[in-house]
């Protein structure tokens, strides 16, 4: 059965991060106290850990919805979901990055809606070469990203005020430069990343593969990355250990919007056409995804490897779920009650886990 | 009236409390071993000991908040609790098992923590009566009531300025530990814990905090008072307990003993010098400031720190000494003026740049501004170096882990690994990684905020020496201090400011208390004398607290 390792293939690129993150003991950071025998724990933080919990709840999901149709565990079925899932995979990395020192970026949905209009129309209406539409098309999610940045850490707005504002500023420009009017007619080339494949992968497969690698690197691994989980613990203690606190949340931010308007581009080019209302709710699927993953929204935990898995379990569900016959309202509410419950599973494993610890 | 419904029946010297041989452990530490411990009816007994001797531990113990270990050699449950002679926890002479703070507050103890756990937005009688206020006849609040015996209740303490519609938020750190007081015996509180409540105080406040604790032992209630300031131990209690590592040294009278004989009980040596300050050779300005300011509180200041030199920086709470560090560090950076580093006008915009130039701050609040305490030791020891620590960009933990060991040898710290979280740590200890943290960086100018604020004898010598040897390396410190003997025994030089600006500088050894003391205080304000304790710290606290904004 050549689509059995399908499923669990974003799930191992995820594990590959996974031996990365663990070997730095990162995968869950600051919730396991000192352990003295770290070899013989590591199977057991594993299995403890909040991204254990979810690799289990998402193989045990798999198996289950393979049962129930024959349509679901399919190799075109899943990388066809991978296609889906693209633009949220991709939102999610800078998003599981906000979260981290305790923000939130609510404009995200918003920013691909300007950035797909500022594609189709740049083209379109001012005959700009449709290469010099799409670079201005990612420029202008990472200025509006910016724009979030610079009023949350000059000004002090904070961040759920600030991208609630633009949430609604973004999707206003986007209507208004639009005049409502959808873009389509792109030439065929456009449309090879966001329908065509590579090495019978497809393409943007690729992108959200090299962008989780390194995205969990620089959290794991660098400055940066240990910046971000000091500054949601404590951004007053960062800031006195010299750490640039506002410089760091610019780049999140700014990174944020940028990696909206590349997803803004694989969306216009996976769905041919440009409209002013793209990404309208897309904010909720990323945040659902990133809290799924682990990471709290106090700030100061999380890790990509949860966000990774949290976006294949939350796409896998919605498909598994439509494809077995279960209405789209039933979904959402299955989707809701799994997030509740990883949460709670983690939690009662973490409390046993210090209860025997403490014990002895 | 109120008092009399207080008043327990239990006659002198009957223990009301008492804990035999109570034992508790954390993962990779023991924090109590055997410890017994007894209160009388009332009786203020002071409990002593250094950072990590397991005071809190002790009177989480006895609030509820932690379980003892059970007997080794029933270790497997937990809850079940034996009349086993070995550990048992009783009041009145009856064993009691205070499984939750719950339980502990309707035996009636009640404990005032350092942070005070009032509702800010609320007045005082909501405060006061909290979860247990009168009702009418139909179920509903009687705010009449609530009023009338809250003003009863402060009445009874001895309190009359304190108005019960004010809001709780509003009040000064003093008033509100009085109504966190007046809480604990509105609920008939018969044992009231004390955790350090001088700790935030000043001058008149304690006077005040004295004489409720005077008031309360009138009214037969055991008090558990926790300080680390030993003239307090003298003046207010009847017996103290010392706890050093967790085990108890003893309990005397505090008629029977002295400063010295406690001391040496609390660290198990003799502390002949609590300032080793070692002379030092003076050498080249490495920091200039040239009438910095920066609004609302940095006004025009000049200074010069020097090589090997400490620069002991004095002043009330509140005129602005924290406010010049942090300018200096370039968190606030300054407005205008000249800050000269080595001979070169320098602008410090932020704490970056202060450390590429060789400043480092150990600031005042070490739980919000020194440390992440949620993060490992190893992640804090390297926060401040993380550049040196890594190639490109990416962190080399393998130094990081090298870097922490060497730390926790160096300054001595008490931790079970480098893995080990820093909230975990004591007081004393967390101060302890902050100083690792910040030589890691090899200042050459080190600011200490406060550098030994709530932390006990032996860590405090052992503070001052370090901070005298770094001196005579070469460093130049600036030491901010509300402690004036400290400031007195460690510095080269003494700087004092008032209201935002530099009033006085002092050499040293020409230097006397009473001159720091009037500088600080500006010439208007009258000396007070006070009952005990050296006169002129107390005066100072005096003016500071009760009537900020009046002085001249």
């Amino acid at each position: 059965m050549t689509s059995d390792n399908l499923p669990d293939k974003p799930a191992s690129v995820a594990s590959g991060a996974a031996a990365t993150g663990e070997a730095t003991g990162l995968s869950t950071p600051h919730h396991n106290s000192a352990g003295t025998n770290r070899n013989s724990n590591l199977l057991r933080r594993v299995f403890l850990s909040h991204e254990g919990v979810l690799l289990i709840i998402l193989i045990a999901s798999v198996l289950t919805l393979a049962t129930q149709t024959d349509k679901f565990l399919t190799t075109d079925n899943l990388l066809n979901q991978c296609r889906l899932m693209a633009e949220v995979a991709l939102v999610a990395l800078p998003m599981t990055y906000i979260i981290i020192t305790g923000g939130i970026d609510l404009s995200v949905g918003s920013i691909l809606g300007l950035c797909a209009i500022v594609l189709g129309v740049a083209w379109k209406n001012y005959g700009l070469p449709l290469e010099l539409a799409i670079v201005l098309c990612i420029l202008t999610g990472a200025l509006a990203g910016a724009v979030n940045g610079f009023f949350i850490t000059m000004v002090g707005v904070p961040p759920l005020i600030m991208t609630l504002a633009t949430l609604a500023l973004y999707r206003g420009l986007a209507e208004g430069i639009s005049q409502s009017r959808s873009v389509r007619g792109y030439p065929e080339w456009f449309y090879q990343l966001g329908q065509g494949q590579f090495w019978g992968i497809p393409s943007q497969l690729w992108l959200v593969i090299i962008a989780l690698l390194i995205s969990g690197f620089v959290l794991s691994r660098s400055i940066f990355g240990r910046a971000l989980y000091a500054i949601g613990h404590n951004e007053t203690g960062a800031r006195y250990s010299a750490l640039p606190v506002d410089r760091y949340k610019l780049i999140i931010y700014s990174l944020s919007g940028f990696m909206a308007g590349i997803a803004a581009f694989i969306f216009v080019s996976r769905v041919s056409t440009t409209r002013s209302d793209m990404g309208t709710g897309l904010e909720l699927d990323v945040i659902a995804a990133v809290v799924l993953g682990g990471t709290s929204i106090f700030g100061g935990t999380g890790t990509i490897l949860g966000t990774a898995l949290g976006v294949v379990l939350i796409q896998l569900l919605k498909n598994g779920l439509a494809l077995t016959g279960v209405k789209g309202d039933a979904t959402i509410m299955v989707i809701g009650l799994v997030l509740i419950a990883s949460i709670l599973i983690t939690n009662y494993a973490r409390s046993r886990q210090s209860g025997q610890r403490s014990e002895h | 009236m109120i008092a009399a419904t207080h008043a327990p029946l239990n006659t002198d010297n009957k223990p009301v409390l008492s804990l035999q041989n109570i034992s508790k452990s954390f993962p990779g530490v023991k924090a109590l071993q055997n410890v017994s411990f007894s209160i009388n009816t009332g009786e203020v007994h002071a409990l002593l000991g250094e950072n990590g001797a397991g005071k809190s531990t002790l009177i989480k113990i006895i609030s509820g908040v932690y379980q003892p270990d059970s007997n080794p050699d029933n270790s497997l449950s937990k809850h079940k609790r034996t009349a086993d002679d070995t550990s048992k926890i009783q009041l009145d002479g009856i064993t009691v098992n205070l499984d939750s703070p719950r339980t502990a507050q309707k035996h009636g103890i009640a404990t005032i923590y350092q942070e005070l756990l009032l509702y800010p937005e609320l007045s005082v009688a909501e405060n006061i009566f909290m979860g247990h206020a009168p009702r009418t006849r139909f179920g509903t609040l009687d705010w009449t009531k609530t009023r009338q015996l809250a003003r009863e209740q402060l009445a009874s303490l001895d309190i009359h300025d304190l108005h019960v519609d004010q809001q709780v938020g509003s009040l000064s750190v003093g008033n509100r530990q009085r109504v966190e007081i007046a809480k604990a015996l509105s609920q008939n509180a018969r044992i009231l814990i004390m955790d350090e409540p001088t700790a935030a105080l000043t001058g008149t406040d304690v006077e005040r905090l004295f004489r409720i604790v005077d008031l309360l032992r009138q009214r037969d209630v055991g008090v558990i008072y926790i300080s680390h300031r030993l003239e307090e131990i003298f003046t207010l209690a009847d017996r103290v307990t010392v706890l050093r590592d967790g085990a108890t040294v003893g309990t005397r009278d505090v008629s029977d003993t002295t400063e010295d004989l406690l001391i040496n009980m609390m660290v198990g040596r003799t502390i002949s010098e609590l300032y080793p300050k070692q002379p030092s050779v003076i050498g080249a300005p490495v920091l200039e400031l040239e009438n910095v300011t920066r609004a609302p509180l940095t006004k025009s200041i000049s200074l010069c720190l020097r090589r090997g030199e400490i620069l002991g920086l004095a002043g009330l709470v509140g005129s602005g000494r924290s406010e010049l560090a942090q300018t200096i560090f370039g968190i606030t950076p300054a407005q205008s003026g000249k800050i000269i580093h080595k001979d070169r006008p320098v602008s410090i915009k932020s704490p970056a740049k202060a450390v590429e130039l060789g400043i480092a701050y150990v600031p005042e609040d070490r739980s919000t501004q020194g440390l992440i305490r949620e993060m490992r030791i190893s992640e804090n020891t390297s926060m401040a170096v993380l550049k040196e620590l890594s190639n490109a960009t990416l962190i080399d933990t393998k130094a990081e882990q090298l870097l922490a060991d060497q730390s926790i040898k160096k300054f001595a710290i008490r931790a079970s690994s480098s893995e080990q979280l820093v909230e975990k740590l004591s007081g004393g200890n967390q101060q302890k990684v902050v100083l690792g943290k910040w030589m890691a960086s090899r200042p050459e100018v080190l600011i200490m905020d406060e550098p030994t604020r709530g932390i006990d004898v032996g860590a405090k010598a052992e503070i001052h020496r370090l901070m005298s040897e770094l001196a005579c390396q070469g460093m130049a410190v600036l030491m901010i201090s509300s402690e004036l003997p400290e400031i007195m025994g460690m510095s080269d030089t003494i700087a004092v400011m008032r209201e935002g600006e530099l009033v006085a500088t002092f050499d040293a050894a020409d230097a006397t208390q009473e001159q720091i003391a009037s500088a600080m205080m500006g010439s208007g304000t009258t000396t007070r004398t006070a009952a005990a304790g050296d006169e002129a710290v107390t005066a100072i606290h005096g003016t500071a607290s009760s009537q900020p904004g009046i002085d001249p």
